[in-house]
Protein backbone atom coordinates (compact mmCIF):
# COMPACT_ATOMS: atom_id res chain seq x y z
CA UNK A 1 0.00 0.00 0.00
CA UNK A 2 1.22 3.45 -0.91
CA UNK A 3 2.75 5.56 1.98
CA UNK A 4 0.44 8.57 1.25
CA UNK A 5 -2.53 6.69 1.77
CA UNK A 6 -1.37 4.85 5.11
CA UNK A 7 -0.64 8.99 5.80
CA UNK A 8 -4.33 9.57 5.06
CA UNK A 9 -5.81 6.87 7.42
CA UNK A 10 -3.33 7.64 10.08
CA UNK A 11 -4.38 11.25 9.88
CA UNK A 12 -7.84 10.81 10.11
CA UNK A 13 -7.39 8.66 12.90
CA UNK A 14 -5.13 10.65 14.86
CA UNK A 15 -8.05 13.59 14.52
CA UNK A 16 -10.20 11.12 16.21
CA UNK A 17 -8.11 10.14 18.91
CA UNK A 18 -7.02 13.68 19.87
CA UNK A 19 -10.53 13.93 20.17
CA UNK A 20 -11.62 11.33 22.10
CA UNK A 21 -10.39 13.55 25.57
CA UNK A 22 -11.45 11.14 28.42
CA UNK A 23 -12.24 8.25 27.26
CA UNK A 24 -9.82 5.50 28.65
CA UNK A 25 -6.51 4.76 27.08
CA UNK A 26 -7.68 0.94 26.35
CA UNK A 27 -11.24 1.79 24.67
CA UNK A 28 -9.45 4.32 22.35
CA UNK A 29 -6.89 1.89 21.25
CA UNK A 30 -10.22 -0.20 20.74
CA UNK A 31 -12.42 2.28 19.09
CA UNK A 32 -9.14 3.44 16.63
CA UNK A 33 -8.17 -0.24 15.60
CA UNK A 34 -12.18 -1.46 15.02
CA UNK A 35 -12.40 1.70 12.57
CA UNK A 36 -8.87 1.01 11.34
CA UNK A 37 -9.57 -2.29 10.53
CA UNK A 38 -12.98 -0.99 9.09
CA UNK A 39 -11.33 1.51 6.60
CA UNK A 40 -9.06 -1.25 5.48
CA UNK A 41 -11.32 -3.77 4.60
CA UNK A 42 -13.72 -1.27 2.75
CA UNK A 43 -11.21 0.40 0.92
CA UNK A 44 -9.46 -2.79 -0.03
CA UNK A 45 -13.41 -4.14 -1.62
CA UNK A 46 -12.26 -3.82 -5.16
CA UNK A 47 -8.85 -5.91 -4.25
CA UNK A 48 -6.56 -3.19 -4.09
CA UNK A 49 -6.32 -0.40 -1.65
CA UNK A 50 -6.61 2.86 -3.95
CA UNK A 51 -6.36 6.25 -2.23
CA UNK A 52 -10.00 7.03 -4.36
CA UNK A 53 -11.05 3.68 -1.80
CA UNK A 54 -9.71 5.12 1.09
CA UNK A 55 -10.90 8.69 0.51
CA UNK A 56 -14.25 7.07 -0.26
CA UNK A 57 -13.78 4.87 3.17
CA UNK A 58 -13.18 8.07 5.01
CA UNK A 59 -16.24 10.26 3.53
CA UNK A 60 -18.74 7.50 4.13
CA UNK A 61 -17.42 7.77 8.66
CA UNK A 62 -17.63 11.35 8.51
CA UNK A 63 -15.54 13.83 10.05
CA UNK A 64 -13.37 12.60 12.87
CA UNK A 65 -14.38 15.26 14.77
CA UNK A 66 -18.37 14.49 14.31
CA UNK A 67 -17.70 10.74 14.70
CA UNK A 68 -15.56 11.37 18.09
CA UNK A 69 -18.62 13.33 19.46
CA UNK A 70 -20.67 10.60 18.88
CA UNK A 71 -18.67 8.26 21.08
CA UNK A 72 -18.12 11.01 23.35
CA UNK A 73 -21.21 11.86 24.39
CA UNK A 74 -22.52 8.28 25.13
CA UNK A 75 -19.15 7.62 27.12
CA UNK A 76 -19.56 10.76 29.56
CA UNK A 77 -22.97 9.85 30.00
CA UNK A 78 -22.06 5.89 30.76
CA UNK A 79 -19.21 7.32 33.42
CA UNK A 80 -21.62 9.29 35.02
CA UNK A 81 -23.76 6.63 35.57
CA UNK A 82 -21.81 4.29 36.91
CA UNK A 83 -19.65 7.08 38.79
CA UNK A 84 -20.38 8.43 42.43
CA UNK A 85 -18.07 11.41 41.82
CA UNK A 86 -19.72 14.79 41.63
CA UNK A 87 -17.00 15.85 38.98
CA UNK A 88 -17.56 13.13 36.67
CA UNK A 89 -21.46 13.16 37.18
CA UNK A 90 -21.52 17.13 36.39
CA UNK A 91 -19.58 16.47 32.99
CA UNK A 92 -21.46 14.28 31.76
CA UNK A 93 -24.70 16.55 32.55
CA UNK A 94 -22.77 19.42 31.18
CA UNK A 95 -22.73 16.96 27.63
CA UNK A 96 -26.14 16.10 28.55
CA UNK A 97 -27.65 20.01 28.75
CA UNK A 98 -25.55 20.47 25.88
CA UNK A 99 -28.26 17.64 24.08
CA UNK A 100 -31.90 18.64 25.60
CA UNK A 101 -33.38 20.69 27.73
CA UNK A 102 -34.12 17.82 30.29
CA UNK A 103 -29.97 17.58 30.31
CA UNK A 104 -30.33 21.17 30.96
CA UNK A 105 -32.44 21.42 34.00
CA UNK A 106 -31.29 18.14 35.65
CA UNK A 107 -27.50 20.02 35.44
CA UNK A 108 -29.10 22.75 37.61
CA UNK A 109 -30.60 20.98 39.55
CA UNK A 110 -27.85 19.07 40.65
CA UNK A 111 -25.15 22.36 40.75
CA UNK A 112 -27.98 23.72 42.95
CA UNK A 113 -27.52 21.00 45.42
CA UNK A 114 -24.18 20.47 45.09
CA UNK A 115 -23.37 23.67 46.02
CA UNK A 116 -25.65 23.74 49.65
CA UNK A 117 -24.00 20.55 50.18
CA UNK A 118 -20.67 22.03 49.91
CA UNK A 119 -21.70 25.42 51.99
CA UNK A 120 -22.86 22.78 54.62
CA UNK A 121 -19.78 21.07 55.16
CA UNK A 122 -17.75 24.27 54.64
CA UNK A 123 -19.58 25.83 57.16
CA UNK A 124 -19.40 22.69 59.61
CA UNK A 125 -15.48 22.89 59.14
CA UNK A 126 -15.19 26.59 59.16
CA UNK A 127 -16.80 26.26 62.69
CA UNK A 128 -14.13 24.90 64.11
CA UNK A 129 -11.65 27.61 63.01
CA UNK A 130 -13.90 30.38 64.00
CA UNK A 131 -15.66 29.47 66.58
CA UNK A 132 -17.29 32.46 67.59
CA UNK A 133 -18.48 33.97 64.15
CA UNK A 134 -19.16 30.63 62.08
CA UNK A 135 -22.12 28.95 61.67
CA UNK A 136 -26.15 29.85 60.51
CA UNK A 137 -27.13 32.87 61.64
CA UNK A 138 -30.43 34.61 61.47
CA UNK A 139 -30.37 38.53 60.97
CA UNK A 140 -33.32 41.07 61.28
CA UNK A 141 -32.96 42.36 57.55
CA UNK A 142 -34.09 46.00 56.45
CA UNK A 143 -37.97 44.86 56.31
CA UNK A 144 -37.47 43.71 59.80
CA UNK A 145 -38.50 40.13 59.20
CA UNK A 146 -35.41 37.76 59.92
CA UNK A 147 -32.99 35.87 57.28
CA UNK A 148 -31.45 33.31 57.57
CA UNK A 149 -27.59 33.23 56.40
CA UNK A 150 -24.76 30.78 56.72
CA UNK A 151 -21.10 32.13 57.94
CA UNK A 152 -18.16 31.10 57.40
CA UNK A 153 -16.59 33.22 59.95
CA UNK A 154 -14.90 36.18 58.53
CA UNK A 155 -14.92 39.59 59.65
CA UNK A 156 -16.41 40.51 62.82
CA UNK A 157 -18.82 38.92 65.39
CA UNK A 158 -22.10 40.51 64.42
CA UNK A 159 -23.60 42.93 66.39
CA UNK A 160 -27.30 42.22 65.89
CA UNK A 161 -28.58 38.31 64.68
CA UNK A 162 -27.95 35.21 66.42
CA UNK A 163 -25.85 31.80 65.93
CA UNK A 164 -28.83 29.59 65.56
CA UNK A 165 -27.58 26.12 65.52
CA UNK A 166 -24.22 26.85 67.79
CA UNK A 167 -21.33 23.85 67.89
CA UNK A 168 -24.25 21.68 66.25
CA UNK A 169 -24.03 22.96 63.38
CA UNK A 170 -20.85 20.61 63.46
CA UNK A 171 -22.13 17.60 63.16
CA UNK A 172 -25.45 18.65 61.57
CA UNK A 173 -23.55 20.14 58.58
CA UNK A 174 -21.60 17.47 58.16
CA UNK A 175 -24.47 15.22 58.27
CA UNK A 176 -26.56 17.15 55.72
CA UNK A 177 -24.12 18.34 53.45
CA UNK A 178 -22.81 14.79 52.76
CA UNK A 179 -26.95 13.97 52.72
CA UNK A 180 -27.11 16.27 50.22
CA UNK A 181 -24.30 15.65 48.38
CA UNK A 182 -24.86 11.86 48.06
CA UNK A 183 -28.36 12.78 47.51
CA UNK A 184 -27.96 14.90 44.62
CA UNK A 185 -25.49 12.17 43.16
CA UNK A 186 -28.21 9.57 43.27
CA UNK A 187 -30.81 11.55 41.30
CA UNK A 188 -28.85 13.08 38.88
CA UNK A 189 -27.20 9.50 38.42
CA UNK A 190 -31.05 8.14 38.09
CA UNK A 191 -32.23 10.73 35.75
CA UNK A 192 -28.61 10.23 33.34
CA UNK A 193 -30.09 5.92 33.90
CA UNK A 194 -33.32 7.03 32.50
CA UNK A 195 -32.18 9.39 29.82
CA UNK A 196 -29.53 6.68 28.38
CA UNK A 197 -32.44 4.03 28.21
CA UNK A 198 -34.40 6.17 26.59
CA UNK A 199 -32.46 6.61 23.41
CA UNK A 200 -31.91 3.51 23.33
CA UNK A 201 -34.85 1.51 23.67
CA UNK A 202 -38.06 2.30 22.18
CA UNK A 203 -40.82 3.68 24.91
CA UNK A 204 -43.95 1.61 25.88
CA UNK B 1 -30.67 18.08 19.17
CA UNK B 2 -28.90 18.83 15.96
CA UNK B 3 -31.08 21.76 14.54
CA UNK B 4 -28.33 22.54 11.78
CA UNK B 5 -30.22 20.80 9.12
CA UNK B 6 -33.82 22.01 10.03
CA UNK B 7 -34.17 25.11 8.73
CA UNK B 8 -34.57 24.32 4.83
CA UNK B 9 -35.67 20.73 5.77
CA UNK B 10 -39.03 19.50 5.36
CA UNK B 11 -41.00 18.51 8.82
CA UNK B 12 -41.56 15.04 6.52
CA UNK B 13 -37.95 13.94 5.95
CA UNK B 14 -37.10 14.81 9.48
CA UNK B 15 -39.82 12.30 10.58
CA UNK B 16 -38.10 9.92 8.35
CA UNK B 17 -34.55 10.32 9.60
CA UNK B 18 -36.10 9.91 13.06
CA UNK B 19 -37.68 7.29 12.33
CA UNK B 20 -35.13 4.95 10.70
CA UNK B 21 -32.96 6.30 13.91
CA UNK B 22 -35.30 4.83 16.25
CA UNK B 23 -35.38 1.62 14.41
CA UNK B 24 -31.37 1.37 14.30
CA UNK B 25 -30.94 -0.01 17.54
CA UNK B 26 -33.46 -2.73 16.92
CA UNK B 27 -32.06 -3.04 13.69
CA UNK B 28 -28.82 -3.80 15.13
CA UNK B 29 -29.51 -5.91 17.65
CA UNK B 30 -31.80 -8.54 15.26
CA UNK B 31 -29.28 -8.53 12.70
CA UNK B 32 -26.60 -10.01 15.64
CA UNK B 33 -29.72 -12.92 16.30
CA UNK B 34 -27.98 -15.28 14.04
CA UNK B 35 -24.72 -14.73 15.26
CA UNK B 36 -21.81 -13.20 15.67
CA UNK B 37 -21.03 -10.57 12.92
CA UNK B 38 -18.00 -7.72 12.84
CA UNK B 39 -18.78 -4.06 12.09
CA UNK B 40 -18.79 -4.12 8.12
CA UNK B 41 -20.94 -7.12 7.90
CA UNK B 42 -23.75 -5.51 10.21
CA UNK B 43 -23.80 -2.28 7.88
CA UNK B 44 -23.96 -4.94 4.93
CA UNK B 45 -26.45 -6.69 6.10
CA UNK B 46 -28.57 -3.77 7.19
CA UNK B 47 -28.04 -1.98 4.12
CA UNK B 48 -28.76 -5.59 1.51
CA UNK B 49 -31.76 -6.51 4.21
CA UNK B 50 -33.57 -3.57 4.89
CA UNK B 51 -33.76 -0.18 3.32
CA UNK B 52 -32.50 1.50 6.39
CA UNK B 53 -29.96 3.88 5.11
CA UNK B 54 -27.73 3.65 7.36
CA UNK B 55 -24.41 5.91 8.20
CA UNK B 56 -21.41 3.90 9.13
CA UNK B 57 -20.48 6.93 11.65
CA UNK B 58 -23.46 5.88 13.47
CA UNK B 59 -23.09 2.33 13.79
CA UNK B 60 -19.98 2.10 15.06
CA UNK B 61 -20.88 4.27 18.27
CA UNK B 62 -23.91 2.88 18.68
CA UNK B 63 -22.24 -0.98 18.73
CA UNK B 64 -19.79 0.76 21.34
CA UNK B 65 -23.29 1.86 23.33
CA UNK B 66 -25.18 -1.47 22.90
CA UNK B 67 -21.89 -2.76 25.10
CA UNK B 68 -21.45 -0.55 27.53
CA UNK B 69 -25.10 -1.08 28.01
CA UNK B 70 -24.40 -4.74 28.37
CA UNK B 71 -26.58 -6.09 25.23
CA UNK B 72 -23.54 -7.45 23.24
CA UNK B 73 -20.05 -8.31 23.91
CA UNK B 74 -16.98 -7.93 21.57
CA UNK B 75 -14.09 -10.06 20.48
CA UNK B 76 -11.16 -9.15 18.50
CA UNK B 77 -10.59 -12.37 15.70
CA UNK B 78 -7.33 -12.45 13.50
CA UNK B 79 -8.87 -12.73 9.82
CA UNK B 80 -7.23 -13.61 6.55
CA UNK B 81 -7.68 -9.92 4.97
CA UNK B 82 -4.43 -9.22 7.18
CA UNK B 83 -5.98 -7.13 9.88
CA UNK B 84 -8.05 -8.47 13.17
CA UNK B 85 -11.87 -7.98 13.31
CA UNK B 86 -13.96 -6.98 15.88
CA UNK B 87 -17.12 -8.92 16.48
CA UNK B 88 -20.08 -8.52 18.05
CA UNK B 89 -22.30 -11.22 19.87
CA UNK B 90 -25.74 -10.89 21.53
CA UNK B 91 -25.40 -11.23 25.12
CA UNK B 92 -28.15 -12.95 27.28
CA UNK B 93 -29.72 -10.34 28.42
CA UNK B 94 -29.22 -8.50 24.60
CA UNK B 95 -31.17 -11.55 23.27
CA UNK B 96 -33.75 -10.95 26.08
CA UNK B 97 -34.23 -7.14 24.85
CA UNK B 98 -34.29 -7.38 21.47
CA UNK B 99 -37.20 -10.13 21.86
CA UNK B 100 -38.83 -7.31 23.67
CA UNK B 101 -37.89 -5.12 21.25
CA UNK B 102 -39.66 -7.23 18.67
CA UNK B 103 -42.53 -7.61 20.59
CA UNK B 104 -43.34 -4.00 21.02
CA UNK B 105 -42.58 -4.01 17.28
CA UNK B 106 -44.11 -6.27 16.48
CA UNK B 107 -47.76 -4.95 18.56
CA UNK B 108 -46.67 -1.25 17.34
CA UNK B 109 -46.67 -2.05 13.66
CA UNK B 110 -49.89 -3.95 13.89
CA UNK B 111 -51.84 -1.13 15.13
CA UNK B 112 -50.22 1.26 12.74
CA UNK B 113 -51.09 -0.93 10.12
CA UNK B 114 -54.64 -1.07 11.43
CA UNK B 115 -54.96 2.99 11.48
CA UNK B 116 -53.19 3.09 8.20
CA UNK B 117 -55.84 0.45 6.14
CA UNK B 118 -57.99 3.35 4.79
CA UNK B 119 -55.07 4.99 3.49
CA UNK B 120 -54.20 1.74 1.66
CA UNK B 121 -57.78 1.05 0.25
CA UNK B 122 -57.48 4.36 -1.17
CA UNK B 123 -60.67 6.88 -1.60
Amino acid sequence: MAGDVQQRIEAYLSRLRGRLRGVNGEEVREIVEELRSHIMEKAAASGEVTAAGVDAALAALGSPEELASQYMTDNLLARAEVSRSPLQILKGLFRWASLSVAGFFVLLGSIVGYFFGVVLMLVAVAKLFHPRTAGLWTYPDSTGSMELSFRLGFGSVPGVGKDVLGWWIVPIGWLLGCALVMLTTHIAVWFVRQYRRSILLPRN
Amino acid sequence: MKERDASGQETGDKWEIQLRKGCLELAILAALWDGKLYGLEILRRLESGSDLIVSEGTVYPLLSRLKALGLVRSEWVESDAGHPRKYYALTPAGKQRVREMAGMWARFSGSMSKLLAPLARGK
